[in-house]
């Protein structure tokens, strides 16, 4: 046996240095920013070149502009935090033993969250408790994401080999320890696949609250469209894009630097 | 159940005393009060058909699964109501899926429970290090190294490794070597009797191949349904004088080849063979050959490894190529641990009759031929009826006054 043992792994390249963990190059982690830099540039100079008249000033300027992205990251970022904050703690509670016979009914409540569109939940909170601003907002984001997250979070913990979860108790891991130390670390790709796609929802349904005076990127939207201006329409559409392309690139080198070597 | 003589010698390291499972909406309980000893130092091997309870009786040992009722006594000490964490850390635990922690190098895993034991850091390092090498796997190359990078050999020796980390008297197997394919089984089967042979370690072992139970046990307790035991006793008892025909069936035919697990290639007296090494030049090898009555000659190299099995054909058709570059490579070799039973696999499935054996550097030791294996058949069958006919001679003894008036 001692002869056989050693000859299998030697063969094995060695990785090169140029490759990341997951595996993808460093020219493939640039190509996204290179892109949003070009279009950036683009828009930039497009805008620049035209002649804007004083309405598509008071709309196109720097700190305008600025501010609303500001809003709208703002907004992605706190709900998706809450939304990580209850869903996952949620999911490990769902997935226990104990809670196996009410599981369904808080799901099937949770399910009816999100069957309800956000713009839904906006105004609902805006006309029957004139809840408005940055808090109604987010409730309204919470509600609609907490669900993927959960459903992620469960799905990645059940995934986890049984024979992992006996060999770790059956060392004498507390259940507790278990759950840190095995559970979670190898559910973590899933459960952020579940973040990302909470993100990237957030990111665009972000855009509707300008309707309850939450600010964000829907701000500039919707004045160009209310002033008739095509070209301020258009560039908002173009930043909303853009931010939610970059926070979904960001999501993903996440995912690449979190998930657990090994697997 | 009987009780082999060995056993009042030894202290008593395990302890099941009336011990009962029955899982809820089950009529018949998986386990039926269930008393066995283990003797410390031990391989105890519970075997039986799938169903028989098996696995469950050994998972009540550390307690992942609780007992009904019954006790459980480890070292003298009634652990039925010890806190399961602490008590699983003294004893290590295979499983056939192994569970190696996937996102964790084969040193964290390893360290598992000698953390949970709080052992300091310089001391966990030096035990990877020995349990590494114990399992001949050079710590250098592989601490740093993930489960998924191992072959599954590899990744059995790891989890048998990690199960002796914590140096556990006690260690529960369920059908470790299930998994691996035979040729593979046969080495971790070999190897991990080299290790108990130096560690002496208790262990409950289950398997369900009756061929594993001989060859790994000193003990081997064969279940029925609800765990209740058919018969407790040695291999070679077992095989000689089944207490029922439940054991008998289970046994099935072929007694003899079966006992060939029981002796080992160290249990005979090798043969020597002519043997040439690397360096010698043609004509030499031929006197070699000519002067000894074998039709091939084997090739050592400067370790005094076998490298070729060279016939006096190659020898004439060699044009002066080295002796290393022509015949044919062996490939019966066993390590003496080998069983009979191993080293008449190798022998039938190999292009000739002998086996060669080598000792654990694969230095060459002598060889076996299958004239030596037919004589030990033979012996242990004589011996076997020998043994058999002693209780008919006692049976005859008393019947004598009847038949005398015949």
């Amino acid at each position: 046996m001692s002869v056989t043992a050693p000859t299998t792994l030697r063969e094995r390249p060695p990785r090169g240095p140029r490759r990341t963990r997951s595996g993808r190059s460093l020219v493939g982690y640039l190509t996204m920013p290179v892109f949003l830099v070009l279009v950036g540039v683009v828009l930039y100079l497009y805008v620049h070149a035209q002649d804007l008249d004083s309405i598509e000033v008071r709309s196109l300027n720097a700190s305008r502009l600025t501010k609303a992205v500001w809003e709208s990251v703002q907004l992605t970022v706190v709900s998706t935090v809450l939304v990580i904050a209850i869903a996952v703690p949620l999911g490990v509670l769902l997935t226990r033993p104990f809670t196996r016979r009410i599981r369904p009914y808080i799901l099937a409540v949770f399910n009816i969250g999100q069957a309800i569109p956000t713009i839904g939940i906006f105004v609902l909170l805006a006309v029957a408790f004139l809840f408005l601003g940055f808090k109604a907002a987010i409730v309204g984001l919470v509600l609609y994401t907490v669900v993927p997250v959960l459903l992620n979070t469960m799905v990645g913990l059940e995934q986890v080999d049984d024979s992992i979860l006996e060999a770790g108790r059956g060392m004498g891991i507390s259940k507790f320890g278990v759950l840190r130390t095995i559970e979670l670390p190898l559910s973590i790709p899933i459960i952020l696949a579940g973040v990302r796609t909470a993100l990237i929802i957030n990111v665009g349904t972000a855009t509707l609250a300008t309707y309850i005076n939450a600010g964000g990127t829907g701000d500039i939207i919707v004045a160009g469209l209310s002033t008739n201006r095509t070209l301020v329409q258009i560039v908002g559409a173009v930043l909303t894009a853009m931010l939610a392309l970059f926070i979904d690139y960001l999501a993903g080198v996440a995912e690449d630097l979190l998930r657990p070597k090994g697997l | 159940m009987t009780t082999a003589e060995t056993g009042q010698q030894r202290r008593i390291m395990i302890e099941l005393d009336a011990l009962s499972k029955e899982f809820p909406g089950q009529e018949k309980p998986a386990v039926d009060g269930l008393s066995l000893e283990v003797p410390e130092g031990e391989i105890v091997i519970l075997v039986g058909p799938s169903g028989c309870g098996k696995t469950t009786t050994m998972k009540m040992i550390n307690r992942i699964i609780e007992p009904t009722s019954g006790r459980i006594i480890l070292d003298g000490e009634d652990v039925t109501k010890a806190n399961p964490d602490h008590l699983r850390r003294r004893i290590g635990y295979v499983i056939q899926q192994i569970g190696l922690f996937p996102h964790m190098t084969i040193a964290e895993n390893i360290a598992t429970v000698p953390k949970l034991l709080g052992w300091d850091k310089a001391r966990i390092s030096a035990r990877i290090d020995e349990l590494l090498e114990t399992v001949n796997m050079p710590s250098s190359q592989y601490r740093d190294r993930y489960p998924k990078e191992l072959s599954g050999g590899q990744r059995q020796r790891i989890g048998v490794a990690r199960a002796m980390s914590g140096d556990p008297d006690v260690m529960l197997m369920d059908e470790p070597f299930g998994a691996v394919d035979p040729i593979t089984r046969d080495r971790l089967q070999n190897e991990f009797l080299r290790l108990q042979s130096e560690f002496r370690k208790t262990i409950v072992f289950v398997t369900h191949d009756i061929d594993e139970a001989i060859k790994m046990g000193d003990r081997i307790a064969i279940l029925q349904e609800g765990s209740r035991i058919a018969q407790y006793d040695t291999p070679e008892q077992i095989l000689t004088a089944p207490a029922n025909d439940f054991v008998a069936d289970f046994i099935g035919s072929g007694a003899s080849l079966k006992r060939l697990n029981l002796s080992r290639v160290a249990d005979l007296e090798l043969t020597q063979w002519a043997t040439a090494r690397v360096g010698t030049d043609r004509e030499e090898a031929l006197e070699t050959l000519r002067r000894s009555d074998h039709g091939a000659l084997l090739v050592l190299d400067q370790n005094g490894r076998p490298r070729r099995w060279v016939s006096a054909a190659d020898l004439s058709r060699s044009d002066g190529q080295p002796l290393d570059r022509i015949g044919m490579e062996p490939e019966a070799v066993v390590e003496p641990r080998a069983t009979l039973s191993d080293a008449l696999n190798e022998l039938i499935t190999a292009s000739y009759s002998v086996v060669v054996v080598v000792d654990q550097e694969g230095v060459y030791q002598g060889i076996v031929d299958i004239d030596q294996i037919n004589e030990s058949i033979r012996t242990m069958r004589s011996n076997a009826v020998a043994r058999a006919r002693e209780g008919l001679a006692s049976d005859r003894g008393a019947g004598e006054v009847g038949s005398v008036s015949e």
